[in-house]
């Protein structure tokens, strides 16, 4: 499948929260979970009053550190999305920790967060929370396709909304659900320019050398051990015969440390 | 010859071995399911949070180790700090033999007390890991939540790379126990006169001669090497 994306026009959202219940319903959530959360954002002082209903909900990075950190491989990227296989997730909460957005969370023992319609895409459906929307807020497509849809929709915005703007092309590698904002993200509560530490060399620095050093230990230990065992059992027996020989002696005082002399020489 | 008596020299007693046998546990089971989060194939101990409720019981019993021996043998943690921290010039030598040493030899190396050079060092390593992978193991796990993307790398990097250096360290340790034939120090508790000699000279000869450090017993551990070498030549014995 092609890169999966969708495109959220937040200049259209009517704040009815009906995709946050198609999204519980549809999935079949826990009662404490939500995947889909839409806030609405007050700016200015009355009468001056503007505002924004920005959804909170997974945008699908492309460079996603909850990817980057998990340590079991529960959440993958496939398609362009982040998608969740739920059984290997341990619930260590390192995706918690480190998602710019602040979206995922550990209910129930295990990640909680969108993992995208996907078997809904594959059936040539929608998402749910796209299918129950009055407002047309959401559009499903092929990234490029509707990113030159949303260009087109902020130049029409800006008359209306000077600081109409697409929020999502460039952020993280580009958000596979990425967002037409009116206002600047700094003031919808969005990271303008989210960034994260350079996660990957966890996972594709430390560790591998962490697991080499202890491989290559065990290897060298191997093999060096047969040498060792020979030589050492050489050395050892050799040791008794002198001790032997220096037993029968009547001078048994300096036994020990004569037969060590002798063999240090 | 395999009626010889053989003499046992007391090396471990009880509290200390048990002590070790416990933190053996604790470190494997930690290693295991640790290992879990950084190895794929052994991923489905993870997936349950099975492996997190055993590393976490097991990261208590690793993290109390210390207390738990000051509680049984507090003269034997006393000894292991005040011996691994006196460092003489002999270390020095010993350390240059090193090589000799991982390949079998001993016989050129200078005179070792209860705890040798390389020991020394191992046992600076464990302590400083020991740290090391406490602090962060704690920090993973009360602190969750609250570390973000940077503290979460700088925790996990230190967690990661403390487990590398304690696993090689333990290769280590179990590769000379097998070369050396040291595992009864930690079983019986004693070692033959023979090891003792040969490894600890300078401590064999300070302990008293007597039982229960040193031990006459009919034992034939040390005869059944000896068909092997009564032929090995002196000389040859010497160059290595």
């Amino acid at each position: 499948m092609a890169q999966m994306a969708m495109l959220i026009d937040t200049s259209r959202c009517l704040g009815c929260q009906a995709c946050v219940i198609a999204c519980k319903a549809g999935r079949e959530l826990l009662p404490e979970e939500r995947w889909v959360e839409i806030r609405e954002v007050v700016i200015g002082r009355f009468p001056e009053l503007r505002g924004a209903f920005i959804p909170h909900r997974c945008f699908h990075c492309r460079n996603a550190p909850c990817v980057q950190v998990c340590p079991t491989g529960a959440l993958y990227k496939q398609d362009g999305l982040t998608l969740v296989n739920f059984d290997r997730c341990s619930g260590c909460g390192y995706c918690v920790e480190v998602c710019p957005f602040g979206v995922p969370k550990i209910i129930d023992g295990r990640v909680s967060k969108c993992p995208s319609c996907i078997d809904l895409f594959q059936m040539g459906q929608e998402p749910w929370c796209l299918q129950t929307c009055p407002a047309d807020v959401m559009v499903c497509g092929p990234r490029e396709k509707l990113l030159a849809e949303a260009r087109a929709r902020v130049a029409a915005l800006r008359e209306r909304y000077p600081n109409a703007q697409i929020y999502g092309d460039t952020q993280m590698g580009g958000l596979a659900i990425f967002l037409i904002l009116t206002e600047p993200p700094e003031v919808l509560g969005l990271p303008p320019q989210p960034q994260v530490p350079p996660l990957a060399i966890w996972k594709n620095g430390v560790q591998p050398l962490s697991l080499g050093a202890l491989v290559l230990s065990v290897v060298t230990s191997g093999i060096a051990f047969f040498i060792a065992r020979r030589r050492h059992l050489e050395e050892k027996n050799g040791a008794i015969q002198v001790s032997e020989v220096l037993s029968s002696s009547p001078d048994t005082e300096g036994e020990s440390s004569s037969s060590h002399d002798t063999k240090g020489e | 010859m395999a009626h010889q008596a053989t003499r046992l020299v007391l090396r471990y007693r009880l509290g200390q071995r048990l002590v070790h046998w416990i933190h053996t546990v604790a470190f494997f089971i930690l290693l295991i399911t640790g290992l879990a989060l950084i190895w794929p194939p052994l991923s489905f101990l993870a997936a349950g949070g099975l492996s997190r409720l055993l590393h976490r019981v097991a990261g208590v019993v690793f993290l109390l180790t210390p207390v738990l021996y000051a509680l049984m043998d507090f003269r034997g943690l006393r000894d292991l700090v005040r011996d691994s921290f006196t460092y003489t010039r002999r270390d020095l030598e010993w350390l240059k033999g090193f090589p000799g040493y991982f390949l079998g030899r001993t016989s050129h190396l200078p005179p070792q007390g209860r705890i040798n050079a390389g020991q020394k060092i191992h046992h600076a390593l464990t302590i400083i890991s020991y740290f090391a992978i406490s602090g962060s193991g704690l920090l993973l796990w009360l602190a969750k939540g609250s570390l973000g993307p940077t503290g979460l790398l700088i925790t996990t990097i230190v967690h990661d790379l403390s487990m590398a250096v304690m696993a090689v360290l333990t290769v280590g340790h179990i590769y000379f126990t097998l070369v050396y034939d040291a595992l009864p120090a930690m079983t019986t508790g004693y070692v033959t006169e023979g090891y003792a000699r040969m490894e600890h000279r300078l401590w064999l000869e300070s302990l008293p001669q007597e039982p229960p450090y040193v031990i006459e017993t009919r034992g034939i551990e040390m005869q059944e090497a000896v068909p092997e070498s009564s032929s090995t030549p002196m000389g040859e014995k010497a160059a290595g």
